[in-house]
């Protein structure tokens, strides 16, 4: 299957802060997320993918194009949503909108309006009205109704309640589910994207920490809870950011499956108690440098 | 002492703990007279409110698993074991129609069931 996206050795240097040596794959019917702390470069890593700045070395190639040669085609097929809003300020939501329409070749002016209704985002209002959430709707809106190949989307719950982040999800899985689309989000994990995200990218300070399929890394990822003393030395030492308390202690475990066979024993004797980590936990750990 | 809070159980958190510590005094981890964490130690450690803690020592107070003296702590009360005893056995029993209920799903009889258990014992 080819790659919708492949991106190689992205390097972007700024005074402050680095983008060094990301690369990222994604095929068709997946959804990808690239996770890290705040000013991880998630930001500058999609505004490169998207075509929004130049990397300084290393290559993107979308639907098997380069921005160089084809990016008047290239942008016509992917859905970018920014974090931060280029609309105009002071004109209500459907003069943007018809600007929109006019860059895109297969602009569905009637999805268009749907998901404003369902977002209840008045059309006449001023973009610079619409609250912190509706701008993230309004911006997705956008990003869906050019009926882009890949979705390129920065931040994409940022402000939204619990429905529209579920409406998110939904719309995310149902974009990829045929099997030609695909979707990149990044986000703070806590936003609830690494629940449809299939393959995770972490990243710190600009430089990948750890690229997975999710469902693999949670497998092996574990909390193991455990009475004192019911855990070996051997053990103990695999086990990273413990914590003690004088009612048991805790800590992660990144190769469950390995350590399986020996924890059975405290397991069925009630002195070790496993608990599934969240994407969350492994790249806390990952960024504080474990 | 061993206690953990599972986020992904159904039970209430402050059912978990008086579960657990519950079991604790049931299997003689805990002995009578014996001091419990104070209800900000537990809190602390188990990442959970005070509020929570003192429903689960409340419960336990009202069970007689417990007592509290105020201003010196939580205290394991000298309980008749054997009414615990009788509780765990009532878990026990639900535990196994369970495993029985599903064992004739796949044609494996209480027979076997005791087999495999007597298996066990003897490792």
């Amino acid at each position: 299957m080819e790659p919708i996206l492949e991106a190689h050795d992205l390097n972007k240097r700024y005074p402050e802060f680095s983008l060094t040596n990301v690369s990222l794959e994604t095929l068709p019917g997946t959804i990808t997320g690239i996770f890290g702390p705040n000013g991880a470069g998630k930001t500058t890593l999609v505004k490169l993918l998207a075509g929004q700045i130049p990397a300084d070395s290393g290559t993107v190639r979308l639907f098997g194009l380069d921005y160089q040669d084809n990016e008047k085609e290239i942008k016509d097929r992917i859905g970018y949503a920014p974090q931060e809003h280029p609309y105009y300020p002071d004109q209500p939501v459907a003069y943007t909108a018809r600007y929109a329409a006019r860059f895109y070749s297969r602009w569905d002016g009637g999805l268009f309006h749907r998901l404003l209704e369902r977002f209840r985002i008045n059309p006449e209002k001023k973009f610079r009205f619409l609250s912190a959430g509706q701008k993230t709707l309004f911006s997705l809106a956008l990003a869906l109704s050019h009926q882009p190949d890949l979705l390129l989307l920065d931040e994409p719950a940022a402000g939204l309640d619990d429905a529209h982040r579920r409406f998110l999800f939904d719309t995310l899985r149902g974009f990829v589910a045929n099997g030609e689309k695909a979707a990149v989000v990044c986000s703070h994990v806590s936003e609830g994207l690494d629940e449809v995200a299939e393959r995770v990218l972490f990243i710190d300070n600009g430089a990948p920490l750890l690229a997975a399929e999710k469902e693999e890394l949670l497998a092996r990822w574990k909390w193991l809870h455990f009475r004192d003393n019911a855990l070996d030395a051997s053990l103990l030492a695999q086990l990273k950011s413990i914590s003690r308390h004088p009612f048991g202690s805790a800590g992660l475990c990144d190769d469950f499956p390995a350590l399986r066979e020996q924890l059975a024993g405290p397991m069925a004797a009630g002195d070790v108690k496993v608990e599934n980590a969240r994407l969350a936990d492994v790249l806390i750990h990952l960024s504080q440098g474990g | 002492m061993f206690i953990t809070l599972s986020p992904s159980s159904p039970e209430p958190m402050y059912k978990q703990i008086t579960n657990q510590i519950r079991d604790a005094i049931a299997s003689g981890d805990l002995a009578a007279n014996e001091r419990l964490p104070s209800v900000r130690e537990l809190a602390e450690a188990l990442k959970a409110s005070a509020i929570t803690i003192k429903r689960a020592y409340l419960d336990l107070e009202n069970e007689g698993c417990i007592i509290t003296r105020p201003g010196l702590g939580a205290f394991v009360s000298k309980i008749d074991r054997g009414r615990l005893r009788e509780r765990k056995l009532e878990e026990f029993r639900l535990e196994l129609t369970r495993i029985v209920k599903t064992g004739a799903k796949f044609s494996i009889s209480a027979d076997d069931l005791v087999r495999i258990i007597r298996g066990i014992k003897e490792e």
